[in-house]
């Protein structure tokens, strides 16, 4: 099995988590900055908590989707290692493969990490 | 790759004598037109050098003022322009600009290219660097240096009378080397995606080049922010216009916000290049490629993107709501785990290979370890609770320098032994080199430990002195020791790197028997590498067979000259497959003038001369036009070169296949960036204040700004329908479209500044008014430059070098249209429906 060259798995697909992290984050800080701001009164933050999961698990999915896809691309390694130092398309593909999955991880455990807070924070003060 | 007929002896020193005169660097005065990479490179290295030896020395004064209580060797007022221009100077003079310079320096050997894709631009952004540094470092032999710490914050900076022409002289001349800082990512990330040699895949691709990638596209969105702020700033101190005034609406809290969007990442811009130093040093000295190489993209990646999640943790006191301290709390927590990961690598390498010890070595194994304890601070003060104790006082002092030290000096210092041979062809003392590393390990942790408990005794920062006998004397007085040991250290190394030595020690230029490519260059040659190989492996040397041979005697691609033109390969951005021969200007008094004049126009408006502004400002845009004609979108004499081993490469591409639409594409997301900012600005204030737009304010000169989104957008359709029409081989209809556009543009123009105009609107009296202004302003400029590009276009069209085969002007500018246009009408938009939805 050879690959054209150029073709498969490219950098775009790789920064997608890491870009879903950086709009899940976004999302979450700007709904917590305008609640806050304009509405200083209000003490009941329920609804923004439960708008910071529907986004979380939103992002998660995401990322979780292109992670379950990359896998079935990276599972079938031709020879099993983890080096991808061959110069073919194909081992790039496999290679770009690979970092994206671990930047599923990553994003995953940052997009979480950032949900914590609105879990146990009550209040904007 | 011997089966090649190229390489005879005799046809071998034909073509290196070919190369050589293509690639001679100028002599005598005509050096000021150097623009070849490795020359450049030097200078850009030595200068940031100098500015940290510059900062340095400051400092020492300020640790010789705080060695004893109640001392009075410096008075208040110089003591704040010591710390404002140590800070200052250190990273934004040295820090960031000398990654540029060894990125310059040594990447383009590192991918077996001859030059990076726009050395003119390398130039340019050198000479701006240069002046813009000794512009601003001079202001403190004159009393005049800022003296608002290296973040500025206002009210104290924005205030005239207590802050004086200093804080002018930061803003406008860091904004200029912010600039040059923004022309050096550009470079270098086309330089990584299209100028690797053929066969260097994405996954064979040198883990330096990574990290370039990596920090240069940080730059494209860390720096505009800080642009933007500097931009309001400026605009607050030299007309008033309150945007951190909180008595006319504005907040200084939004400073803080736009300075540390950029600030954390900047201080992971610092730190990946030389993380990527030891990339490189620690697979040669044990000896065996890296483990875990897929682990340091990822974990240069991850920090990349998770940087930009921290800011707010340098605002964790200013009161904002604490739900979201916790997210930028998590987020810091988060960054550790890509951090960590890349130190894990180095350490698995260096126990799985054969350690040879040696100098640079030495160097690397002392950053890890003084890193590592800066992390720990580090991961304390991302903890809110914790901060809210330390927050301004010596234990931030600490970890700052612990992270930069660790992160940034010795690293860089391992850098600078292990690539010196290099660089020169020579070598550095090893005995000389760990005299120095231990005076310098020892100097800076007597200097920085026990700044930690200073801290924790409630020193503050920037104070400039104390008093005797609240438990922070003897601290004191060890920092300052400490801090000389240190500099003895430093000039160690210095004495070392300056002295006269003797001719190179080995003859293949390879002393420490690396494998990656740039130990083939040749030093003593300007055109670097002999003939541009086939890569097949990330250790090219070491697994190779023949390889070196191979290259010394020209049998890969261009071995030769014959055109009598600077070449180098472009490739494709994953498989690197050569695409095309790009013909590399050559030397130009013109990038040195276009930096002077741009450095003019800054340090006038410091003056506030507005009109030898104006002037230098129109001058600065003839050199660039003159630079563009004569220099770029070339006609080249024929179709096809042929670059050996039977291939035959297009001279000439246009669009998304060439570098310039890259180049482009890549200013525009920083400018895009930039733009989003101040869209950011109008956002805070409206949800900081109840009646932002202010009422009926709010919905003056909207037929006019309407008016102008429409005509602005007729502008940009021209432009395109002129591309169109040019590929289709129109000529006339080219024309008659971009004279349409040049009219439509400049129509956009005025109506858009009519709106505010017309309606009165006051910059100084409120900061709705002076918002939309200067969102006005930013967008009128564009457009203006756009209109200038078309009728470049209109020029290039008559003069016959713009047609339907030779086309990347119009490409290029069309590209420049998209992005100018899109931000034309969201600004407008807004401006218009904003204040009637709410
Ligand atoms: C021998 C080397 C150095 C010494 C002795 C030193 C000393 C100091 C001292 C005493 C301060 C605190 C001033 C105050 O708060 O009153 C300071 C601040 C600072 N230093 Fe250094 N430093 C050194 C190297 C560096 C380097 C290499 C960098 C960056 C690459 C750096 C970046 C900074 C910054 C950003 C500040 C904060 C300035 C401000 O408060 O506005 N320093 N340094
Ligand atoms: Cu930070």
């Amino acid at each position: 099995m050879t690959r054209e060259t150029e073709t498969g798995h490219n950098l775009w697909r790789m920064l997608a988590p890491l870009t879903i992290w950086a709009l899940h984050f976004l999302a979450c800080y700007v709904a917590a900055a305008i609640l806050c701001a304009k509405y200083p009164q209000i003490t009941d933050l329920a609804p923004l908590r439960h708008l910071i999961f529907l986004v979380t698990f939103l992002a998660v999915a995401a990322v979780a989707y292109i992670g379950f896809s990359t896998l079935r691309i990276w599972r079938h390694s031709l020879d099993g290692d983890l080096d991808y130092d061959h110069d073919t398309p194909e081992e790039r593909h496999r290679f770009l493969a690979h970092v994206t999955l671990m930047l599923c991880a990553l994003s995953v455990i940052g997009i979480l990490y950032v949900a914590i807070p609105a879990a146990i924070i009550g209040s904007c003060r | 790759m011997s089966d090649i007929h190229q390489g005879q002896a005799h046809v071998q020193d034909a073509q290196t004598e070919r190369l050589r005169e293509v690639w001679k660097n100028p002599v005598g005065w005509r050096r000021f037109s150097e623009v070849n990479n490795s020359v450049i490179g030097h200078w850009y290295t030595a200068t940031a050098f100098a500015f940290l030896i510059f900062a340095g020395g400051l400092a020492l004064l300020m640790r010789a003022q705080l060695a004893v209580p109640d001392n009075d060797l410096v008075t208040a007022q110089l003591y704040n322009q010591l710390f404002t221009m140590h800070g200052t100077a250190m990273m934004f003079l040295f820090a960031v600009p000398v990654f540029e310079g060894v990125a310059i320096l040594i990447l383009p050997a590192m991918l077996g290219a001859r030059d990076l894709p726009f050395p003119r631009l390398s130039a340019f952004g050198y000479w701006s660097f240069l002046i813009g540094g000794v512009f601003v470092c001079g202001s403190i032999f004159f009393n005049a240096a800022p003296t608002g710490g290296w973040f500025m914050y206002p009210p104290l900076t924005t205030d005239t009378r207590q802050s004086g022409i200093g804080a002018d002289i930061w803003l406008l001349g860091l904004s200029f080397i912010e600039v040059s800082s923004i022309a050096a990512a550009v470079e270098l990330i086309v330089g990584v995606l299209k100028f690797r040699a053929p066969g260097m895949n994405i996954n064979l691709t040198p883990l330096y080049a990574w990290y370039v990638l990596v920090v240069a596209g940080m730059i494209l969105f860390a720096f505009p922010p800080l642009i933007v702020g500097d931009y309001l700033m400026e605009l607050q101190r030299a007309f008033d216009w309150p945007f951190f005034d909180p008595k006319r609406g504005g907040d200084p809290l939004l400073w803080q916000h736009l300075f540390w969007i950029f600030g954390h990442p900047e201080v992971y811009i610092i730190f990946l290049p030389s993380i990527a130093l030891l990339a490189m040093i620690v697979p040669t000295f044990a000896q065996r490629p890296i483990v875990g190489y897929s682990w340091i993209v990822l974990s240069a990646l991850g920090t990349g993107f998770l940087s930009f999640g921290l800011w707010v943790h340098h605002m964790f006191t200013t009161g904002l709501p604490s739900l979201s301290l916790g997210f930028f709390s998590a987020a810091s927590e988060a960054v550790a785990i890509p951090t960590g990961a890349q130190i894990f690598v180095f350490i698995a390498t260096l126990a799985l290979g054969k350690v040879v010890s040696s100098t640079p070595l030495l160097f690397a194994a002392g950053a890890l370890a003084i890193f590592v304890f800066g992390g720990l601070t580090g991961v304390m003060l991302a903890l809110a609770p914790f901060d809210f104790q330390a927050h301004d006082t010596y234990f931030v002092v600490a970890h700052l320098h612990y992270t930069l030290f660790g992160g940034m000096i010795f690293p860089l210092l391992a850098g600078v032994y292990y690539y010196y041979p290099f660089a020169t062809g020579q070598k550095l003392s090893d005995h000389a080199g760990r005299v120095a590393f231990w005076l310098m390990f020892v100097g800076f942790n007597a200097t920085f430990l026990p700044m930690h408990f200073t801290g924790l005794r409630g020193m503050p920062r920037r104070v400039f002195t104390y008093p005797a006998d609240v438990g922070w004397d003897w601290f004191n007085f060890i920092s300052s020791i400490g801090a000389f040991v240190f500099a003895v250290g430093f000039s160690v190394v210095l004495i070392d790197v300056l002295r006269p030595k003797k001719q190179r020690p080995d003859a293949d230029g390879n002393p420490w028997n690396a494998g990656t490519l740039e130990w083939l260059a040749q030093r003593d040659e300007s055109f670097g590498m002999r003939t541009i190989p086939i890569i097949r492996h990330r250790y090219p040397i070491w697994y190779q067979k023949n390889f070196v041979q191979d290259v010394r005697e020209g049998r890969f691609y261009l071995p030769d000259a014959e055109d009598g033109r600077r070449e180098s390969l472009v490739t494709s951005v994953l498989d690197a497959e050569p695409e095309q021969c790009a013909r590399i200007p050559g030397p130009t008094f013109l990038t040195l003038f276009a930096a002077i004049f741009l450095g003019a126009t800054f340090i006038f408006a410091t003056y506030h001369w507005w009109i030898s502004t104006l002037a230098s400002a129109f001058l600065t845009l003839a050199t660039v036009l003159s630079w563009l004609w004569t220099g770029t979108g070339e006609i080249p004499e024929k179709q096809f070169r042929d670059i050996g081993l039977q291939r035959r490469v297009p001279l000439y591409r246009s669009g998304p296949a060439s570098t310039g639409w890259w180049a482009m594409f890549i200013t525009m997301t920083g400018d895009l960036t930039a733009f989003l900012s101040l869209m950011f600005c109008y956002f805070f204030y409206w949800t900081i204040h109840t009646d932002f737009p202010p009422g009926a304010d709010g919905r003056n000169g909207t037929y006019w700004l309407a008016g102008s989104a429409c005509l602005v957008i007729l502008a940009w359709a021209s432009t395109l329908l002129a591309r169109r029409l040019n590929t289709a081989g129109y000529p006339a209809g080219v024309r008659s479209a971009l004279y349409a556009g040049v009219a439509l543009g400049i129509l956009g123009v005025l109506a858009m500044l009519a709106g505010p105009w017309f309606s009165k609107m006051d910059p100084t009296a409120n900061v709705y008014p002076a918002t939309v202004w200067a969102i006005v302003i930013w967008v009128a400029v564009h457009t203006s430059v756009g209109v200038i590009m078309q009728a470049y276009c209109i020029a290039r069209a008559y003069a016959g070098r713009l047609t339907a085969r030779y086309d990347m002007e119009i490409w290029n500018v069309t590209l420049y249209w998209h992005f100018a246009c899109f931000s034309a009408v969201v600004a407008l938009a807004t401006l218009v429906a904003f204040p009637n939805l709410t």
